[in-house]
């Protein structure tokens, strides 16, 4: 009986942690199926191995995607990110978002956009777009407007605080049902952010006190379990209103 | 198997050093890893994909750049040697069409040379670009193989048994995946299943004794590859895991 020292079989590692090299479908057994692919999969000849290292997750019926956290930004379509601006040019903005290339913002891309009131962004300004087009060759396009046109809170974001995480913790934050942390930080202070999926956070509120509790409770919130998060929240406000 | 000498640290034959590795320890860097395998101790930082590659690359691929920083004395042709070897070893384990007209920058930096230092670094830069996401087909694992006088096989050579040794070899293997699909029984022509990736060799050594290397590479590497999954498993902030 051969021993079988190079690789294991197993029967499925959905839900698992899997590591760039896994074969995690066997097509030549799915014949006359659909199956998509996520992040983090791709082809090869007959099998789906895994491309970036992170958990195997299935959504039924034949969706699958790996979920990994990156401190940078892969583009993908209709998502809402933070952009820094670094330059602008004639017909569009360039924004940094944390990819690999830089993305355009074009200039009549805002709620009611003409030639004649274009914005006037300064280098370093902070913008909340939603990403309109997104593919590996080219730059990715920006635009403050949702599908209907409206402005739709994106735009320029004033005064707050920004600060960067990794694309996991940007995604916990976004979930629903309400991420512990936001939860529990809602209830005592009252303060306003925008999340963007490349990983880049912005909180607003009443107070700088405010503002760096908030932002402080965030950045310590991504390994935490939910308990874990309301009781360090706890801990925090405890220590900030006790003195 | 009963003439062999013991090695200088005590271990015998097949015995590996200490292995840790930690990851995520740079704040500014994409993607870091730091490996130590006894006292040889590597620390390895991704940066990227940045936009643009640069004059000589084609620009449908991702291009790569490895730099070398040793820990004391200039960057001189050992350096450049090295980073060629890593170049072309984290090349050929990347997908480079998935981001194309981009650079990935590796800088590989030595925190301590005890023997096995080439391995070491492309186990580390395997584990800092694992770290920054870069997509990849699969990882690698590399290991120090030293041929003795009587034609026994030492694994994971420290310095001084490098320098007193007539032929040693550096191999970098492809991981052990798993997989849902049941494996093929090897046959006899093919005894090692996934290939061979990086060879580098110093000394004179025959034929025989070079398979013998690469018979026990592969198996230690199964050991390494199994180590590397299970650092990766671990998701934390700031993870360290280590074997003995």
């Amino acid at each position: 009986m051969d021993v079988d020292t190079t690789s294991t079989t197993t029967t499925s590692l959905v839900d698992r942690i899997v590591v760039p090299g896994d074969v995690v479908l066997d097509l030549t057994k799915m014949e006359n199926q659909t199956v998509r692919l996520g992040a983090g999969l791709r082809q090869d000849c007959d099998s789906i191995s895994v491309m970036q290292a992170g958990k195997l997750r299935l959504s039924k019926p034949n969706k699958y995607w790996v979920e990994s956290s990156q401190k940078r930004y892969i583009p993908s379509l209709e998502d809402a990110v933070l952009g820094i601006v670094v330059d602008s040019r004639s017909d569009n903005f360039l924004v940094d978002i944390k990819a690999p290339n830089l993305a355009f913002l074009p200039v009549l891309a805002f709620e009611g956009g003409t030639r004649r009131n274009i914005p006037k962004f300064e280098t370093g300004t902070l913008i909340y777009a939603r990403v309109v087009k997104a593919n590996s060759i080219m730059n990715p396009e920006l635009s403050c407007t949702d599908a209907s046109g409206k402005a739709a809170e994106f735009g320029q974001l004033k005064n707050g605080y920004m600060f960067e995480t990794s694309t996991g913790l940007a995604r916990t934050l976004l979930s629903s049902p309400t991420c512990p942390v936001l939860e529990a930080l809602g209830k005592k202070i009252s303060f306003e952010t925008a999340i963007g999926l490349n990983g880049r956070v912005w909180v607003n509120g009443s107070s700088p006190d405010d503002v760096i509790l908030v932002s402080n409770a965030i950045m310590r919130s991504e390994f935490l379990s939910g308990t874990q998060q309301r009781t360090m929240v706890e801990k925090l406000m405890e220590r900030l209103r006790g003195n | 198997m009963g003439k062999m000498e013991d090695r200088i640290d005590g271990r015998n034959a097949n015995q590996l050093r200490p292995l840790a590795c930690s990851r995520n320890l740079l704040h500014r860097a994409h993607g870091s890893a730091r490996w130590s395998q006894g006292n040889t101790i590597v620390l390895a930082a991704v940066y990227g994909p940045k936009a643009g590659t640069k004059k000589g690359e084609n620009p449908e691929k991702a291009s790569f750049e490895v730099i070398w920083k040793p820990k004391t004395g200039q960057i001189g042709k050992q350096e450049r040697e090295y980073e060629m070897i890593l170049k072309r070893t984290l090349q050929s384990i990347c997908l480079l069409n998935v981001h194309p007209n981009t650079t990935t920058s590796i800088i590989v930096q030595v925190v301590g040379d005890d023997g096995s230092l080439l391995p070491c670094a492309i186990n580390a830069s395997c584990a800092a670009l694992v770290d920054a996401g870069i997509p990849m087909k699969n990882l690698a694992v590399a290991i120090s193989c030293g041929l003795m006088e009587e034609g026994s096989i030492i694994l994971d050579l420290t310095k001084s048994e490098e320098e007193k040794l007539k032929a040693f070899a550096y191999l970098v293997f492809p991981n052990s995946p798993l997989t849902v699909i049941p494996k093929v029984p090897l046959s006899k022509e093919q005894p090692i299943e996934q290939g061979i990736i990086t060879s580098v060799t110093r000394g004179a050594m025959p034929v025989s004794g070079y398979f013998d290397c690469m018979n026990r590479g592969v198996a230690a590497c199964a050991a390494i590859s199994e180590f590397l999954r299970r650092s990766l498993q671990k998701q934390s902030s700031d993870d360290t895991s280590r074997a003995a």
